[in-house]
């Protein structure tokens, strides 16, 4: 029997429509209106601008800034947690004998919402009686305004980050880690390779491709950060802290519509090349590793 | 096992027990504050209240918690229905139909996982349609919204369903819908649970999308509900922090009850076997 037959279009009409209606419709309208002179003060009768919304969106240092913060929240996090979860992983998988409660543990985090995540983490590094400037006054060190400046409050951002994922990319490393049949291990220690050999030449290569989704997903959802920055700044002081996700909604609030759109596009394209790049080096690396 | 990596792991065990403190830490924090007096929860260390107020938890409550709760409850159980079935009929279709159009369908589906949220215009598609501010309109962009991912993972799992089955069945006169409900759905039982839980937790958690699309506190999701008593309350964190409690206990019920599928749910489709 014809495959198509078997298998009718129509079981898929109501999910593809509602994708269409719901995705599609929203994000391509979203980016034509880029380039017109929308705002909350004009809905209707819209005039085709070209790049003007654009070009004083990227003129406009707000930009920049963000731009540099959503790299920077993006890529700490990433580097971080990667590098985290293989050191824990690579310890929870030499036959511990608590592994199951240390991943029960560690995986915690991960279940909370970045809001929960950032409640805690405001109390964490608030400045009066915060728990970070009471350790430091204990030592004598004078209390520090964490949220009131750029540097320490992207640090503490990525702190509240970090700590919501380490314990997911543990558990996915461990299990790329688990997955590694003990016969190869075994033939390679029988050839006399070191530990670090076996690593660096059998277990690595095999868990690359879990790790490199892993890191691919790490980097989408850094880029896309939002409820953590405007949990804990909300992207203040001034715009210091501010990421994409959060410019979109202030410039959005401000009755900005076609800027916060022009912003949305911008956002997509660097999205799109950086998971772009990102997917063709890491295809080279698992056949070079 | 020699000797020598037998108390190499004892030690690594005993730093990994005393590297947890700072996961452990901040959650104990947050309970034992919950239950202090205002003047004594600003001082955010992880000491045992001196007096227990338990009365915290029911001021939170009183809060239009209960609503809000009741709200948070109904958008995730019809979202998560949702998410999970149509991605389910649609993967099954892309799978076996395996058209050039279906790979399309797919290749755009991948790009769904990149491109953020435009919000202007989903609220302004939502308003000519009618629904926006409602309940139900969320729980419908909810849908499209997760459709990628749930849609990527059911793909990679009916892939592995060997398509002698499917054969079987058609001989047997089931095709269409009669085929998928009667030979497909039952296997789908692991990828079912693992993209429900995921689910669960996304729309559970989420507070950017509620805060574009949802119009009245009366439709508040828990989360929204929490953020603005945040604003309202910021310097009573006794209460803030029983209302965190309250918020992350349905989570942590769930990964009690059911730890293995939680894990395995929110790890599964970033693990390449």
């Amino acid at each position: 029997m014809n495959r198509k037959k078997i298998y009718p279009f129509y079981l898929a009409a109501v999910p593809v429509f509602m994708f269409t209606l719901f995705f599609i419709i929203p994000s391509t309208i979203g980016y034509l209106y880029a380039f017109t002179n929308w705002s909350a003060a004009r809905t209707t009768g819209l005039k085709f601008v070209g790049l003007e919304n654009i070009i004083s969106v990227i003129q406009n240092s707000k930009i920049p800034v963000a731009f540099a913060n959503t790299l920077i929240y993006a890529g700490v996090k990433t580097v971080l947690v990667t590098v985290l979860g293989f050191v824990f992983a690579y310890i929870l998988n030499r036959k511990i004998k608590t592994q199951t409660a240390l991943r029960t543990i560690y995986f915690i985090p991960s279940i909370f919402s970045c809001l929960v995540v950032g409640l805690i983490f405001s109390a964490v590094f608030q400045t009066r009686h915060g728990t970070l400037n009471d350790i430091l006054n204990f030592f004598g060190i004078s209390s520090i305004q964490w949220l009131g400046e750029r540097g320490t409050a992207i640090f503490a951002i990525c702190t509240a980050e970090v700590w919501r994922n380490v314990g997911y990319a543990i558990i996915i490393t461990l299990a790329g880690m688990q997955s590694v049949s003990s016969d190869y291990l075994e033939a390679a220690k029988l050839d006399g390779a070191s530990e670090w050999q076996i690593f660096r030449h059998v277990t690595l290569p095999l868990i690359m491709p879990t790790v490199n989704v892993n890191i691919l997903f790490s980097l989408i959802y850094g880029l896309k950060m939002f409820d953590l920055i405007y949990v804990m700044t909300g992207g203040g002081p001034g715009n210091a802290t501010e990421s994409f996700g959060t410019l979109m909604m202030n410039e959005m609030s401000a009755g900005r519509y076609a800027q916060s759109v022009a912003v949305n596009l911008v956002f997509t394209v660097i999205l799109a090349i950086i998971s772009f790049v990102y997917q063709k080096f890491s295809s080279k690396w698992e056949t070079v590793a | 096992m020699t000797k020598r990596t037998k108390t190499v792991n004892r030690i690594l065990e005993v730093f990994l027990w005393i590297i947890s403190i700072f996961t452990i830490y901040p959650i104990l924090m947050v309970i034992f504050t919950s239950f202090k007096g205002k003047a004594e929860s600003s001082y955010m260390s992880i000491s045992l209240p001196k007096e227990w107020h338990f009365e915290n938890y029911m001021t939170v409550l009183q809060k239009d918690f209960l609503q809000s709760l009741s709200n948070s409850v109904m958008i995730t159980a019809v979202s998560v229905l949702l998410i999970v079935s149509l991605a389910a009929f649609l993967s099954f279709i892309i799978v076996r139909r395996d058209t050039s159009g279906c790979r399309f369908i797919y290749k755009i589906m991948t790009l769904g996982i990149i491109a953020p949220f435009a919000a202007m215009p989903t609220i302004q598609l939502l308003q000519k349609l009618g629904i926006y501010g409602s309940r139900f309109g969320l729980c419908l962009v909810y849908s499209s919204l997760y459709m990628p991912f749930t849609t990527m993972m059911f793909t990679s799992f009916i892939k592995g369903i060997p398509k002698e089955l499917d054969e079987a069945a058609v001989m047997d006169g089931a095709i269409g819908g009669r085929l998928f409900i009667k030979v497909i759905l039952p296997l789908l039982k692991p990828v079912l649970a693992t993209t429900g839980i995921l689910s669960f937790m996304w729309v559970w958690n989420e507070l950017q999308i509620p805060m574009y699309l949802l119009n009245s506190s009366s439709k508040w999701t828990l989360p929204l509900s929490v953020y603005n008593f945040y604003g309202q309350y910021s310097h009573s964190w006794n209460l803030v922090c029983a209302d965190v409690v309250l918020v992350s206990l349905p989570v942590i019920l769930v990964y009690i009850f059911a730890q293995k599928w939680v894990i395995e749910g929110m790890t599964a489709g970033a693990v390449k076997g």
